[in-house]
């Protein structure tokens, strides 16, 4: 854990200027077995010290590998540097950021380690039980993979914090071949926020996952091609949670709406059906923390939820304190960095669609000629917001009942079309959150969302 | 900048101490110097300063890895610690290698300090240009970076490698914009090893900036057909990147998933298709010295006349697998390009999609691919009709390598790999 050497720093900020100074170490275990072969048994630890200063508009910054007071004493100077050699070529004169209120964010939780025999003995023992149980898969990998991200904050407006976000999981990937020998694959991620230790105990506890993928596995063995076309489907599993952040998320950042984003003439606008209502949580929700809990931001905002889509009107978008000032509304504490030496930009928390009133078999039953979607293994956005998934198991629906299981394929759509196509909403909300977003850094992110009955472009062979 | 060497020495010193019989270890430290510019105003700059420290060590035929970025006493022995509790934690393995001696050797590339001026200089021109030519591009983002690294690779066999490298990076994601209406994002990046030449004459952006303002308009398309599949240096890397991955990389060939296991030296492509790993191809800026495994990097064949000539694996895969290992690890492509000018290529092309960038599902492990046309324009009768969008297409990589129809003369350079534009038939074009 890291000392706080930054304390009493502060008396070390210009005037004049709005500075931020963090301290910062990510640590990484990673364990991967392939085949019964040990490719990557790794730990890391990256740490340093970093400071950003706005000027009239421009920002500053610096970044050491050094974690002590001396670092931060010089990363604050070369900020300076930095920002004002900016404000002196490019003279925006854009003035000064509104204060935000201030908070003190204490220690949340502790970050544990985990001997690395226990890693591997865990691999291995989960890798063994499906090479024993089901000899018949063409390929079979087992990984850990566990990070997590460490700050000291201080900024200018008297904010400070000690945040800690770890989280761990088990990845399960199965290969099999259909009977024409074309080989399929299903990996399923196990875990969420916390150390290995809170995660997981015992690797015999995770044998009815591997025994639940191997069931879908071979379900899509017999798998066909979809149909290529504009269909009705059901987003289900961990879709709508890809819908809410790759197709609706990124449009609405606001350094994206600034890039040009189609939701920039959307505001206050109807985008999507009633029933369609978007939240970007912060640290709680429905009730409970959220996957990955957000309190304070790497700009020193205390961490509120943003309203995106309220009745299917777009409501607001996720800010910075700069892009907060430029669209008149409070900075709700979306501004995160990945690494020390990374500057925050704007990023999602746990991005949700949230639960309607209809319950899942209903919709599936009211589904005459189309497809039930569950698993994905990648998304992407666009200013547009035309999205697309990848959509990795299914099955479709023929006069409301599951029919076959279909191969690999991708969807498609204009969000803001498409919303408008949702009718049917589940009361289940289901979460994901071990994937990384990319935007220039990578970002650990929580997402979810209840199944969804709407239309979207497939594509097939 | 700190003495590597005793950096280095106090690893070998912990690690020999700590009965690493086998390791490799490498110390570098990298200064980068950064602008950003957002929504076409400069936003930040940023001077970053990193340390590496990064060991793999073997104990009994079993691997360990550990990385940081401290090189205090401390942090050293502990992270020397750190890598020999993984190794001993491991599986044993008598595959795990690492390269014999080589000659040891210092590499110097680009420009290793930065110009700042000409630097911000240069970046304040590109602005200019794109602002005057192409007044309806938007800049969302854009970095203008210097990197400076340098390293020092060790093992325990005897061979060092010093490298001194410089090189400046441009990454601009823009887009077609003009009042309400907006394209697809568009993304660049290009690596260059001196600033002798305007941003705008790198690479392919004249063209990129073009079509993004082109594809403010674009026409419907509906319907499902076959037809020709026109991918543009940029998308063809994306798709080399995916046929590496899935065809020839230690993943596929350890999970033994690769459709072509059994074609080395076999016909996988059309014969008019070669692609080289070519790390001193003078288009391709501070390219790999030396491969993951410690030995000297070399150009070679991956596809030859349309033969696999090679597997991209590690020493580790290639001793599992029996397949020769990689002459080098970094995928620096390089294509031969054809006999055609991109303008005939479009003038023989009876209906298809110009792909600008491919937004799709990781493809099957088999090759069958699917995913959206971004960026795009529709062909027909030999003519760019339109640019469109919400339109998908979908093939298998491999059987898109025996359906070339022709390659450009034209290939374009990133500083990265060296590509034309490819034209494929029989793929599969869908609209709304």
């Amino acid at each position: 854990m890291l000392n706080d050497y930054l304390s009493g720093k502060s008396q070390l900020f210009s005037d004049g200027v709005h500075t931020e100074l963090r301290a910062q170490e990510n640590r990484l275990r990673r364990v991967s077995m392939v085949q019964g072969n040990l490719v990557a048994n790794g730990r890391e630890e990256i740490s340093g010290t970093s400071a950003r200063v706005y000027k009239n508009g421009v920002y500053g910054f610096s970044s050491s590998a050094e974690t002590s007071a001396a670092a931060a004493e010089t990363v604050l100077k070369a900020a300076t540097d930095n920002a004002l050699f900016l404000d002196r070529h490019i003279a925006k004169n854009a003035g000064p950021l509104p204060r935000v209120s201030n908070k003190n964010i204490p220690e949340c939780k502790i970050i544990r380690d985990t001997n690395p025999q226990e890693y591997v003995d865990f691999v291995r023992e989960i890798d063994s039980y499906i090479m024993k149980k089901y000899p018949d898969l063409s390929s079979r990998s087992v990984s850990i993979r566990e990070d997590s991200m460490e700050k000291i904050i201080c900024t200018s407006d008297g904010s400070c914090g000690h945040i800690t976000s770890p989280r761990s999981y088990v990845l399960i990937c199965l290969n099999a071949e259909t009977a024409a020998g074309i080989p399929v694959e299903l990996f399923e991620p196990t875990g969420g926020f916390g150390n290995f230790d809170d995660n997981f105990s015992d690797p015999s506890l995770l044998f009815p996952r591997v025994d639940a993928i191997y069931e879908l596995l071979m379900k899509k063995r017999e798998g066909v091609y979809a149909e290529a076309g504009y269909k009705t489907v059901v987003l289900g599993g961990i879709l709508p949670g890809m819908l809410a952040h790759e197709a609706v998320g990124h449009t609405v950042e606001a350094d994206l709406v600034r890039g040009g984003s189609v939701a920039g003439p959307y505001l206050k606008k109807q985008v999507g059906s009633p029933l369609v209502n978007m939240v970007d949580f912060a640290h709680t929700a429905f009730g409970s923390p959220a996957p990955l809990p957000v309190y304070l931001d790497d700009e020193g905002t205390p961490a509120e939820d943003a309203v995106l889509i309220k009745d299917g009107i777009l409501t607001g978008y996720m800010n910075s304190r700069e892009t907060a000032a430029l669209y008149g509304v409070a900075p709700q504490g979306n501004a995160r960095a990945w690494s020390f030496s990374d500057e925050p930009l704007i990023r999602m928390r746990n991005t949700a669609v949230l639960p309607g009133n209809d319950k899942l078999e209903d919709i599936i039953a009211s589904v005459e000629d189309g497809y039930y979607l569950t698993h994905t293994n990648n998304g992407q956005a666009d200013l547009t917001g035309e999205f697309m998934f990848g959509v990795c198991m299914g099955y479709e629906i023929k006069h409301g009942k599951l029919a076959r299981p279909i191969l690999d394929t991708t969807i498609s759509g204009v969000a803001f079309d498409m919303l408008k196509t949702v009718d049917m909403v589940s009361d289940e909300v289901i979460w994901t959150s071990s994937g990384m977003c990319g935007k220039k850094q990578p970002m650990p992110v929580g997402m979810g969302g209840p199944a969804l009955r709407c239309k979207v472009m497939i594509g097939g062979r | 900048m700190e003495d590597l060497r005793i950096i280095s020495d106090k690893t070998r010193d912990a690690l020999l101490n700590g009965g690493a019989k086998m390791a490799q270890y490498t110390v570098s430290q990298t200064e980068t110097l950064e602008f950003n510019v957002s929504s076409g105003e400069f936003s930040l700059l940023r001077t970053l300063y990193d340390n590496s420290l990064s060991i793999v060590a073997y104990v009994d035929n079993r691997m360990g890895h550990a990385s940081g970025n401290k090189f205090d006493d401390a942090s050293i022995a502990a992270k020397v610690a750190d890598c020999l509790a993984s190794a001993k934690s491991g599986t044993e393995d008598s595959a795990y290698a690492i390269a014999p001696k080589q000659e040891n050797a210092c590499f110097h590339d680009g420009a290793y300090e930065p110009d700042t001026d000409r630097l911000f200089a240069r970046t304040r021109e590109f602005m200019d240009d794109i602002a005057r030519n192409y007044p309806k591009v938007l800049v969302a983002e854009m970095m203008v970076s210097h990197v400076k690294r340098h390293s020092l690779y060790r093992n325990t066999n005897g061979t060092e490698y010093e490298t001194k490298k410089g090189y400046y990076e441009i990454g601009v994601q823009f887009a077609g914009h003009d009042e309400d209406a907006t394209t697809s994002f568009c993304f660049e990046e290009i690596t260059v090893g001196d600033l002798d030449t305007p941003f705008l004459e790198l690479g392919n952006l004249k063209k990129a900036f073009a079509d993004a303002e082109a594809q403010l308009t674009t026409i419907p398309l509906t319907g499902k057909f076959e037809g020709t599949l026109i991918l543009t240096p940029g998308s063809l890397s994306s798709f080399l990147y995916s046929i590496a991955e899935l065809f020839v990389s230690d993943t596929a060939v350890l999970e033994k998933t690769s459709p072509w296991l059994d074609k080395l030296h076999e016909k996988v492509a059309d014969p008019r298709i070669s692609i080289s790993i070519d790390p001193f191809h003078p288009r391709i800026v501070c390219g790999e010295r030396y491969t993951d495994d410690g030995f000297a990097s070399e150009s070679f064949d991956l596809i030859k006349d349309g033969t696999l000539e090679a597997f991209l694996i590690s020493l580790y895969v290639a001793n599992k697998s029996g397949f020769p290992r990689a002459k080098a690890t970094d995928l620096s492509l390089v294509m031969a390009g054809g006999d055609t000018s991109y303008e005939d290529m479009i003038k023989n092309t009876d209906r298809g999609i110009i792909l600008g960038r491919f937004s799709g599902g990781n493809p099957s492990v088999n090759g069958d691919f699917s995913g959206v046309a971004k960026n795009s324009f529709l062909v027909e009768n030999g003519k760019v009709a339109g640019c469109v969008n919400e339109v998908m297409v979908s093939g298998n990589l491999a059987d898109l390598l025996n359906n070339l129809i022709t390659l450009s003369k034209e290939t374009v350079a990133n500083g990265s790999c060296v590509l034309p534009y490819a034209a494929f038939d029989h793929v599969t074009i869908s609209g709304k």
